[in-house]
């Protein structure tokens, strides 16, 4: 402890609260689960809806795929730091600040959706087409061939995507943070930058590796279980 | 006359891509009677693959009728297509197991819309691994299994709601010739012991001539030549069928090999004297029982000197091959050929300078 304190002495005095570590690693939890929820849901769904809607899905649909295929390049285009700026009177609409990390939810779900969208397109897709024929061979609907076969089959690689998904929005938090949004970024810019306290941006980085290898980590063990 | 299981009535498919028209099937009339293995043969980009979808409709005619079942399928609502669909089994060259399901649950996915308790399903799929020989390996998956092994398990699982048609889409393509025959020899017993109807497509003659009572041979989207296995073998009449029957009989290379043997490949057609010919004699059915080469030296003083036999069965049926060359008196010689043609055996001069012996 006396070892700390010599070496991280204003990681101490910045441990308590809601604006010390304590809180800023509720907040980046807070703000990387519920994003990684409502983004996943989102992006799950025009992820499917881009599988199917392309002319080789299963029901393809020209209009659908290319104005759903616009929107997710329009949004993954947007830098996460403009798209704050951009989406900052619709976030006051919805929860009528811009400050904090139910704010960020908005800014960090329209970011993370697009690419997830994408990210589940491609995962799905790498299902081997012949398994989809055989489905449809036995009579299976298109409901039952998503979700018995698209997304149990592809279960390996979506789990893939969504760790993929899940480090970068934590990189998404942190920036969101420098501009008002709490979490362990606000602390390693506001506080270890602004106020030249190194060892509290060393910290934060650290708490900030943990959780991506720790996210990392689970989502290999994910991977391994469910490859046959 | 029975009503037939598979009828397409004139049916045509085109594929539009970047400007192209690709006619993959141009006009075709199909039948296959119940109970029957039918053979389609034809090279890769026939339209093989693209036919056969069309008695499931995994591929839609652009026009022209499917019937199986005496239903006409392009009538039926999704709902309706996809319960007649469970009546029509598929196999695959590359199998389309699901890798994420044991070999259990590949065939009991293909139960899961029935009414059938979960015992029952349990029950049935037991049944059907049975059937092909597999139920140790209920609980593995399909990377840990053999590539006929996995074959197997994609014919139990299309027979698991109990159809009455089995189509076959190059399913003994990537499999070796032992394992091949395995198959093979397994699609003839379920066509036995279940009644199945099968239509089989591939480009392996060896697997037709096993198995097909009647066969198709399609080029460039069209059907070129069908009958019955015995037919198309005896009495070939387009070029390509030609090929294909040589791929098994391996009479052109035979032919080639022994030209090359020494004690053959000084000759010349001038080397054969005016009372030596070389012939190429092809029988089938009775004929092959009776004693040819001998009748031919005591009723003829023809002498026949065999350079080459081969004899295949054919449903049960020989048909044989000998490539000879005959000596004799030049009038005997030819009594000896009319005489061989009454027997019912074609036979057809080898002319050493168009073959080119040396």
């Amino acid at each position: 402890m006396d070892l700390i304190a010599k070496y991280f002495p204003n990681v101490i005095v910045n441990w308590q609260g809601d604006y010390g570590f304590v809180g800023a690693i509720k907040q980046t939890l807070y703000m990387t689960f519920f994003s990684a929820i409502i983004a996943g849901i989102l992006g799950l769904g025009i992820g499917i809806l881009l599988l199917i809607t392309d002319k080789n899905g299963l029901t393809p649909h020209p209009i659908i795929y290319s104005v759903l295929d616009k929107i997710v390049n329009i949004l993954r285009s947007i830098p996460f730091i403009i798209m704050l700026a951009l989406l900052a009177s619709f976030t006051r609409l919805i929860v009528h600040t811009t400050i904090g990390p139910t704010a960020a939810l908005i800014p960090l779900i329209a970011s993370a959706m697009p690419f997830y969208a994408r990210q589940v397109q491609n995962a799905l897709v790498q299902v081997d087409p012949g398994v989809i024929e055989a489905a449809q061979s036995m009579g299976e609907s298109n409901l039952s061939i998503i979700f018995n076969v698209y997304l149990v089959e592809g279960l390996p690689e979506l789990v893939r995507a969504s760790v993929m998904t899940i480090i970068s929005l934590i990189g998404l938090t942190a920036m969101a943070g420098a501009v008002g949004a709490g979490g362990l970024g606000s602390l390693a810019v506001n506080i270890g930058f602004q106020r030249f306290e190194n060892d509290v941006t060393i910290v934060a980085t650290i708490f900030i590796l943990i959780l991506v290898f720790l996210i990392q980590f689970i989502g290999d063990v994910l991977v391994k279980h469910l490859t046959h | 006359m029975t009503i037939p299981l598979v009828e397409l009535k004139n049916v045509d498919v085109k594929f539009k891509s970047n400007h192209k028209v690709i006619h993959a099937i141009d006009h075709v009339n199909l039948t296959v009677n119940r109970q029957d293995i039918f053979g389609i043969i034809g090279y890769s980009g026939a339209g093989k693959s693209t036919l056969v979808r069309l008695i499931n409709l995994l591929q839609k005619p652009d026009q022209g009728e499917v019937i199986v079942n005496e239903q006409n399928l392009l009538e039926l609502n999704s709902k309706q297509l996809r319960k007649s669909r469970k009546k029509i089994g598929m196999i695959f060259q590359h199998f389309n197991l699901m890798n994420a399901r044991t070999i259990f649950n590949n065939v009991a996915f293909a139960l899961k819309g029935t009414k059938l308790s979960k015992e029952q399903k349990k029950q049935r799929v037991y049944e059907l691994l049975n059937l092909v020989g597999l139920s140790d390996k209920a609980q593995a998956y399909p990377s840990q299994l053999s590539g006929g092994q996995k074959q197997r398990v994609g014919i139990a699982r299309a027979l698991a709601n109990k159809p009455n048609l089995l189509i076959s889409d190059e399913a003994t393509s990537a499999l070796d010739p032992k394992t091949t025959e395995s198959i093979l020899n397994l699609l003839k017993d379920l066509n036995k012991k279940l009644g199945l109807t099968i239509i089989l497509i591939t480009h392996q003659m060896e697997a037709i001539k096993q198995i097909c009572r009647h066969v198709a041979v399609m080029e460039q989207g069209k059907i070129i030549e069908t009958g019955s296995i015995y037919q198309i073998f005896t009495n070939p009449r387009q070029q390509l069928t030609k090929d294909f029957i040589n791929t098994t009989t391996h009479l052109k290379e035979s032919i080639n090999v022994i030209l090359r043997q020494e004690q053959i490949s000084y000759l010349t057609q001038e080397d054969l004297t005016q009372e030596e010919k070389m012939f190429h004699l092809f029988y089938f059915g009775e004929t092959t029982d009776l004693p040819l080469i001998s009748t031919l030296y005591q009723k003829f003083e023809v002498s026949a000197n065999i350079l080459y036999g081969n004899i295949e069965m054919l449903q049960g049926k020989p048909i044989g091959n000998l490539i000879v060359i005959l000596s004799g008196k030049p009038n005997m010689l030819e009594q000896a050929l009319s005489f061989l043609k009454e027997a019912q055996v074609k036979v057809e001069e080898i002319d050493l300078n168009l073959i080119g012996g040396k």
